[in-house]
């Protein structure tokens, strides 16, 4: 299986903690983008498969990126990593479509325990 | 002028531990006022002397200034700084609920403060494997000569120091609340220790 993935996240240290913490068995083909649009541009161009997504970040945030993808028709499983743990905020982004809530900093066994009830692994 | 030359990777670093701790305070902000908190990207900047008492005259309108030192080891240490703007000192008391005889709204204050500084130290020195001590918060006026002459009393010297601003911003009821960090130049020597070792472990 060859997964295409986008790690958006304004920090580049967030970004390679997620990127660290993905399982070498989804030999996927990672991109990164460090803000919304960013993101968005990218995933209007071309395939993607799965999302991870930070929420506050500048130019565009996370939950402006969720609405594009849904205004947009783009499907994509989306797994959103924040640090804004607020429980308005985790079911909003899962209203608006996420597959998940993960909280940051992003723990490995979270993560591949999400990839896998999702079937990607 | 002198610097304190955070490096690009150092900055990107202390930028994410911060948005966590302050996810996880505002979280706890958000509970304890029954109400949802938005959360900006926290500014980091470097002031010098002056310019740190200029930043403070931006904040001469606020009504009440709650400042709370901070120590952990390895010499990390500082003064956070929590500033509420006037009209809404009184929402504040209706938001939190309590009855007025019970607690002045000085104190109600003092707690408040008291809970964001606390859990947002916590949660960031629990990420560089520290651990902070606190003094006890302790209510300013409100005019800018008296932040700076209370943080002038602090031993510290605040030639340089970092500046870190965080805004909480209660959207029910239109009410602000800004924590201001700073951490003299002495303790980022430390800090820039702590964060090239994350940098270099991620």
């Amino acid at each position: 299986m060859n997964l295409s993935v986008l790690v958006c996240d304004d920090s580049n240290l967030a970004r390679k903690q997620v990127l660290r913490c993905l399982p070498e068995q989804l030999s996927a083909k990672t991109q990164i983008a460090t803000n919304g649009e960013e993101a968005l541009e990218i995933l209007r161009s071309q395939k993607v498969d799965i999302l991870f997504l930070d929420l506050t970040m500048p130019v565009l945030d996370g939950v402006g990126v969720l609405q594009a993808l849904k205004d947009e028709n783009i499907n994509i499983a989306v797994f959103v990593i924040s640090a804004d743990i607020q429980p308005e905020m985790q079911s909003k982004v899962l209203e608006l479509g996420a597959k998940a809530f993960l909280r940051k900093p992003v723990k490995t066994e979270v993560l591949n325990e999400q990839l896998t009830k999702h079937g990607f692994l | 002028m002198s610097t304190l030359n955070l490096s690009e990777d150092q900055q990107d670093c202390l930028q994410e531990l911060i948005n966590v701790a302050m996810g996880q305070a505002s979280d706890q902000l958000a509970r304890y006022l029954d109400t949802f908190i938005h959360l900006k990207v926290p500014s980091i900047e470097q002031v010098d002397a002056g310019s740190l008492s200029d930043s403070l005259n931006d904040e001469k309108m606020a009504v009440a200034v709650v400042s709370q030192g901070f120590f952990g080891y390895e010499g990390i240490r500082g003064e956070a700084l929590l500033i509420y703007q006037p009209k809404d000192s009184d929402r504040l008391g209706d938001l939190l609920g309590y009855e007025p005889e019970e607690l002045s709204v000085e104190e109600q204050i003092i707690d408040l403060s008291s809970i964001l500084t606390t859990t947002f130290l916590n949660v960031f020195a629990g990420q560089i494997d520290n651990q902070m001590s606190y003094s006890a918060p302790r209510l300013l006026s409100s005019t800018k000569s008296l932040v700076s002459e209370h943080l002038h009393q602090l031993s510290f010297n605040w030639d340089l120091a970092l500046k870190v601003k965080i805004t909480y911003q209660v959207t029910d009821y239109s009410f602000n609340c800004d924590m201001i960090l700073l951490i003299p130049e002495s303790a980022i020597i430390n800090i820039k220790t702590v964060l090239d070792r994350i940098v270099d472990e991620t």
